[in-house]
């Protein structure tokens, strides 16, 4: 099995990697990386607790293969915060409770801002199916809602 | 009248989870790292005759390949020492492992499970419990397949029987469920680390459940084991025995090739070999006056306890003293078994042994009203328990407020019962037909009389004024580390961010035994309660004799001592400072033992719990009578804590709990075939998604409790159990049908019965 | 443990002769579905020796508006298909159809290439596809051809392909006037569904009364297929002659004639019959509407 050279831009850094037919973007990140806060949950495109965004769209990380990705962008939520401040979602998770064991967090917050970013007046059913991929045991999901709309309200306000 | 305490402050630990700080077991690196990886078994019931593995010990890149034959003491377990590690000559369900190795990495981990040669002989297994209560035992130093049998006692039931005027007899029936935390399991094995033989990073609900295990499968002392716990994507009570066994594997492996050793499950691998929540299969025979006062209930309930008994006796015990319900019953003979089987083995999962029976008891309620013609409502409030009631095991409910009449009220109000259950009683026509259901429930807060109920906390006021704390207990998830921190800081009068929850570790915390029975708040929360109490005194007394001020007069709030009439004497963290350079002890251990409580195994009754929470969940469903697709529209989530430390992650667990609650009610069920689990991942084990969420009505009732941290008792388990029962209800009063079995899926509801799969073996 | 070789292409050129070149080759777009059989070791991915990438091919992720028909590319997306305003306007069925498959990240890589040669029995395109008569283009080395989407569908995962060959586009007939459709699906919760059965209707109705139609149930039979006997039925009568519960049993009927009892029949053949009344009754309000 021969390796793939790709160059994959993470979180605003360029990386020219020489990556494996089976090396999937999750790995990429969390083993090469060491970009651990994605997480592998299913391993089947199910629990979405890999999410990341990829050229500007919500993904699950373990269903693509690095190889296939040359040129493009990836966003993990460790570049969510800029210069140390918080992006406003990840305040607002704190704030609404939207944390329990955590784990979901990161792909919940990658399907958060995908959708902000394509459309940033959602109505509630749309937060909803922008999360439908994403799988929380601990929340049942009524804070993650709330922390998500209350965003949306603040962009509709005043923009910072 | 609380600083920190009963508000809704910001969990300690959601900064590091949001930005992906946070280690989580499988994240977790160290320098020379090995990948350790179970070969598991091919059949569900069998001999092993011989295991080969030349191939795979010449497989470059592993370095070591073990079996049974190579651990010190191959059976573990927390109340029978009955799990293998690895099997050594028989396998008794399809998760046991049978090899494992340690690689340099995952591929050559998986070849090398590759190239072991196992030769089996099947034995035929038996896969109900029905059937192997009355079969050969399945493990061969067993007398019979009974793992556990509990009874109580109260009164004479046939004479209970014949002073009645109605009696109804049904069954009910319940399915295995997977605890479907998001992250599986994860831990790593690092020999020879920090003064330990193994230290054990990882996934781990109880450290010191898991050390126990660890240093009786490497015959080694409990003080040369460490155990790490680090952050937990979930356990619901199942990250327990399994992570044992794991942490058992990784210490073995690290210890025999001198090199950590990782070990993550895949999703697949976590379903196949994890417990699960029992099956119940239950007959109830209920006999009632027709003005509907319950007066004799005899009650058989069967649990599959799989291939090891793991906490069946304990489950199955909660079962007992529970499966009557919050009710006034002057007669009862309740039996529960646990057998073993050769399915997948079950043990600890959220409600332990509560959501069964409450699916069942709050199921035949409703049924019996409907005989005597009376609303559920009528019916429940003519015989819950009370003040000063006598439980059907015997207690008398005379210590706290039994508030069953107002989680009720509260629920019924909120979602507007009383209308909507009239309305909904009428004929309905059209595809779509609405119903309303209700649930209530009691349960006994904390171990109960199945341990020694103690807990212990470490708190250590630094010379700046921080504060750091240890507990016994663990973060899962559910807020815990938020909560101890809020007690600490209102005991102290300081501001929670100077209070620091540290890492749980075997050398350092006091053994507090497990983070179960939704007793971290109340028995963990007096601990703490208790170390903050001598840490103020000791301080107190140093500022006492500094002032020559009572130190009982002294007021600690706002980061500062005061005098008893308001007077600002000295900030918090300059009397530490002070405090410390006079050589004044800052460090002090607390610890809480639960009240005495009492059963009797002989006679069948007791006061098994020293207090007790209730709650009442309201369901109205819309049921699709052409397809057999349920909607819950509407839930209303009343329960009743003590004193709710933080009413914000109270209702994270009201939500989540209720969310549980609706899968366990009407999609979740892993699928066995002889033994065999076909369902092996979340594409086809389904638990909910945002989409699947009603309307959820969170209220929270508060009557302090004398026991109890600020009052506080629980909440983690009485949010999941009332689920599936009042929504039973609901679809029952929607369709007109009753159906006595979990989980009440397309096919169940829209033909009123189960439709069994014909699928081969995978 | 499946092992593979990773082909890249870079033109639609370069796939075709990687195709003809190799044996044992599977093509990757979305990867949503080969990568889980990989994972699986399904029995369709048990050969596999080479995986080829076309993910990148832009020529064929395109959705344009021809003479006659809508041309869907390959590898556009299912997100693509639901937020194509072209797409809602005059297919707005593959609309609902697309918005039910898996998720917003799946949808976001999954595409309607893939949905196709996956040829799942519960596939939520395929019924559309078919009711809405669309047909397939497949290019190879040797040329170009054009099949008709039921007649390319062979067997549950299995399709009329030949080895050299990669679909480039689906091309969907624009509809005259008169016509109404309406999709349907039963799934076991509300989200990130297989479906359990779902259903496409494709009716022509003038003045009250149907001159074209198409019922195409998915999971129910063995791959999806236009039923006969109850477009028969319903044909050339008016929509308030037609008895519903009637034609929903002739659906089941039918389904059962296909397939024989099987342990899921007592479910589905109560559950069909209310999809196919269902479906009905809504085109029928909307056509008596629209009058």
């Amino acid at each position: 099995m021969s390796d793939i050279e790709v160059t994959i831009t993470v979180n605003g850094a360029k990386h020219c990697l020489e990556v494996g037919p089976k090396e999937r973007l999750l790995d990429t990140l969390r083993e090469r990386l060491h970009l651990t806060g994605t997480k592998e949950g299913c391993g089947v495109g199910e629990c979405g607790a890999c999410t990341v965004i990829l050229d500007g769209e919500a993904v699950h990380s373990c269903l693509v293969l690095t190889a296939q990705i040359n040129g493009s962008k990836v966003l993990t939520v460790e570049g969510l915060e800029v210069d140390g401040r918080l992006h406003p979602l990840q305040e607002a998770f704190i704030k609404h409770h939207a944390v329990q064991c955590g784990f979901c967090t990161p792909g919940m917050l990658m399907s958060a801002k995908a959708l902000l970013d394509k459309n940033p007046n959602p109505t509630r059913e749309e937060i909803k199916t922008a999360i439908e991929g994403n799988l929380c045991r601990c929340t049942g999901y009524e804070q993650i809602i709330e922390a998500i709309e209350s965003v949306a309200k603040e962009f509709r306000g005043v923009s910072s | 009248m609380f600083s920190t305490v009963n508000k809704p402050v910001e969990r300690v630990d959601a900064h590091e989870k949001v930005t992906g700080r946070a280690k989580y077991g499988a994240d977790l690196q160290f320098t020379g790292m090995l990948y350790g990886k179970v070969l598991r078994a091919k059949h569900p019931s069998a001999k092993i005759k011989n295991i080969n593995t030349e191939k795979a010990c010449s497989t470059p890149g592993v370095w070591a390949v073990m079996t049974a034959q190579d651990v010190p003491c191959n059976e573990i377990g927390v109340i029978l020492q009955d799990q293998q590690i690895l099997a050594k000559e028989r396998i008794y369900y399809i998760g046991d492992g049978v090899a494992m190795v340690a690689a340099e990495s995952l591929e050559v981990a998986a070849k090398a499970l590759e190239a072991i040669e196992v030769e089996y002989e099947e034995i035929s297994g038996i896969f109900d419990p029905l059937e192997s209560r009355s079969s050969d035992p399945i493990h061969p130093d067993r007398n019979s397949n009974e793992v556990v049998h509990h009874k109580l006692r109260k009164g004479d039931v046939e004479e209970g029987f014949a002073g009645s005027d109605v009696i109804i007899e049904r069954q009910y029936e319940t399915q295995f469920v997977e605890h479907s935390y998001i992250e599986p399991e994860a831990v790593e094995a690092v020999p020879y680390e920090n003064g330990s033989l193994v230290t054990i990073y990882g996934s781990v609900q109880n450290i010191f459940a898991t050390r126990d295990a660890v240093a009786r499968c490497l015959k080694a002392d409990l003080s040369k084991i460490r155990v790490v716990q680090n952050h937990i994507g979930g356990t619901f009570g199942g990250k327990d025995e399994v992570v044992s066994a794991m942490a058992c594997r990784a210490a073995l492996l690290a210890l025999n090739t001198n090199r950590p050793v990782k070990m993550v499950n895949t999703r697949e691998e976590s379903i196949v070999e994890s417990y699960k929540r029992h099956p119940y299969k239950m007959n109830y025979k209920v006999g009632a006056t027709k003005e509907g006062k319950l007066v004799a209930m005899e009650i058989k309930a069967v649990a599959d306890g799989g291939a090891y008994a793991c906490q069946t006796p304990f489950v199955t015990w909660r079962s007992v003293v529970q499966a009557t319900g919050p009710y006034e019953v002057p007669n009862v003979k309740t039996d529960t078994y646990g057998y073993y089987t050769n399915n997948v083995y079950t043990g600890a999962m959220r409600g332990y042994g509560s959501p069964q029976v409450i699916f069942a008891n709050e199921s035949f309620m409703d049924e019996l009203a409907q005989e005597l013609d009376l609303s559920p409502l009528e019916m429940r409030l003519k015989n819950i328990l009370r003040n000063g009631s006598i439980t059907a095991s015997g207690q008398k409910l005379d210590r706290h407020e039994v508030s069953l009449d107002q989680v009720i009220e509260k629920a019924a109000q909120a979602i507007g019962y009383e209308e909507k259950y009239k309305e909904y009683s009428k004929p309905q026509s059209g595809a779509k037909r609405r119903g309303i259901g209700m649930a209530i429930s009691y349960r006994g807060c904390s171990l109960g009389a199945e341990a020694v109920d103690g807990a212990g906390a470490v708190l250590s006021i630094q010379k700046d004024g921080s504060v750091y704390l240890y507990s016994g207990l663990s973060e899962n998830g559910q807020g815990l580390k938020t909560v101890f921190c809020q007690m600490a800081a209102e005991e102290l009068g300081i501001d929670i961010k100077h209070v620091n929850f540290l890492e749980s570790n075997t050398l350092i915390s006091p053994d507090s035994g497990s983070t179960v029975a939704s007793r971290s708040t109340l028995v963990g929360g007096n601990a703490v309660l208790d170390a903050s109490r001598r840490a103020k005194k000791a301080l107190a007394d140093f500022l006492a004799s500094q002032y020559n001020l009572p130190a009982e007069s002294l007021v600690f709030k706002d980061s500062h001592i005061f005098t008893s009439d308001g007077k600002k004497l000295i900030s918090f963290a300059e009397a530490a400072r002070k405090a410390f350079w006079a050589g004044v002890q800052l460090s002090h251990v607390g610890w809480y033992v639960a009240p005495s409580i009492h059963w009797d195994e002989e006679e069948g009754k007791g006061s098994p719990y020293f207090t007790y929470v209730y709650g009442c969940q309201i369901a109205e469903v819309e049921v699709d009578m052409g397809t057999g697709e349920v909607t819950v529209l509407n839930m209303a989530a009343a329960h009743e804590v003590g004193r709710a430390i933080n009413p914000a992650t109270l209702k994270g667990q009201i939500y989540g709990g209720v969310m549980m609650g609706l899968g366990y009610s009407i999609m979740e069920e892993v699928e066995t075939e002889e033994g065999y689990i076909t369902n092996t991942n979340f594409d086809e084990y389904i638990i909910p998604t945002s989409k699947d969420m009603p309307n959820i009505i969170p209220i929270i009732v508060e009557n302090p409790d004398p026991d109890g941290p600020f009052g506080a008792k629980s909440i983690g388990e009485p949010t999941l159990e009332l689920g599936a029962a009042a929504i039973a209800n609901a679809i029952a009063q929607a369709t007109g049908k009753r159906i006595r079995s979990l989980p009440l899926n397309l096919e169940r509801v829209l033909l009123g019965h189960p439709l069994r799969k014909g699928r081969g073996k995978k | 443990m499946i092992d593979y070789e990773f082909l890249k292409a870079h033109s639609l050129n370069e796939a075709l002769d990687y195709l003809g070149s190799y044996e044992n080759v599977k093509v990757i777009a979305g990867g949503t579905d080969i990568l889980v059989d990989i994972r699986k070791e399904n029995e369709r991915a048990k050969s596999l020796k080479y995986l080829l990438d076309i993910s990148k091919l832009k020529e064929l992720k395109f959705i344009e508006g021809r003479k006659d028909c809508m041309a869907i590319g390959a590898l556009s997306t299912h997100t693509m298909l639901v937020e194509s305003a072209v797409i809602n306007k005059h297919f707005p069925l593959l609309v609902s159809a697309a918005k039910t498959i898996g998720s917003t990240q799946i949808r976001n890589r999954g595409t309607v290439g893939g949905n196709i040669n996956n040829a799942s029995p519960a596939a939520d395109l395929l019924p559309p596809l078919i009711a809405l008569k669309a047909h397939v283009k497949l290019r190879s080395a040797k040329g170009e051809r054009e099949v008709l989407i039921d007649e390319f569908l062979a067997g549950p995962y299995r399709t009329n392909r030949q080895s050299g060959e990669i679909m480039t586009e689906v091309c969907v007939p624009l509809l005259g006037e008169g016509y109404f459709m309406n999709f349907q699906k039963i799934g076991r919760r509300k989200a990130m569904n297989i479906a359990r059965l779902n259903l496409a209707i494709v009716l022509g109705i003038n003045d009250g009364a149907i001159f074209d139609s198409r019922v195409v149930p998915g999971a129910a039979t063995a791959y999806p297929m236009r039923f006969r006997k109850v477009e028969e039925a319903i044909s050339g009568k008016d929509i308030k002659d037609i008895d519903l519960a009637e034609i929903g049993e002739l659906a089941s009927d039918e389904m059962i004639s296909a397939t024989g009892v099987r342990w899921s029949t007592p479910y589905k053949r109560i559950a069909l019959a209310s999809l196919v009344k269902r479906a009905l009754e809504t085109i029928f309000m909307e056509a008596k509407a629209d009058e």
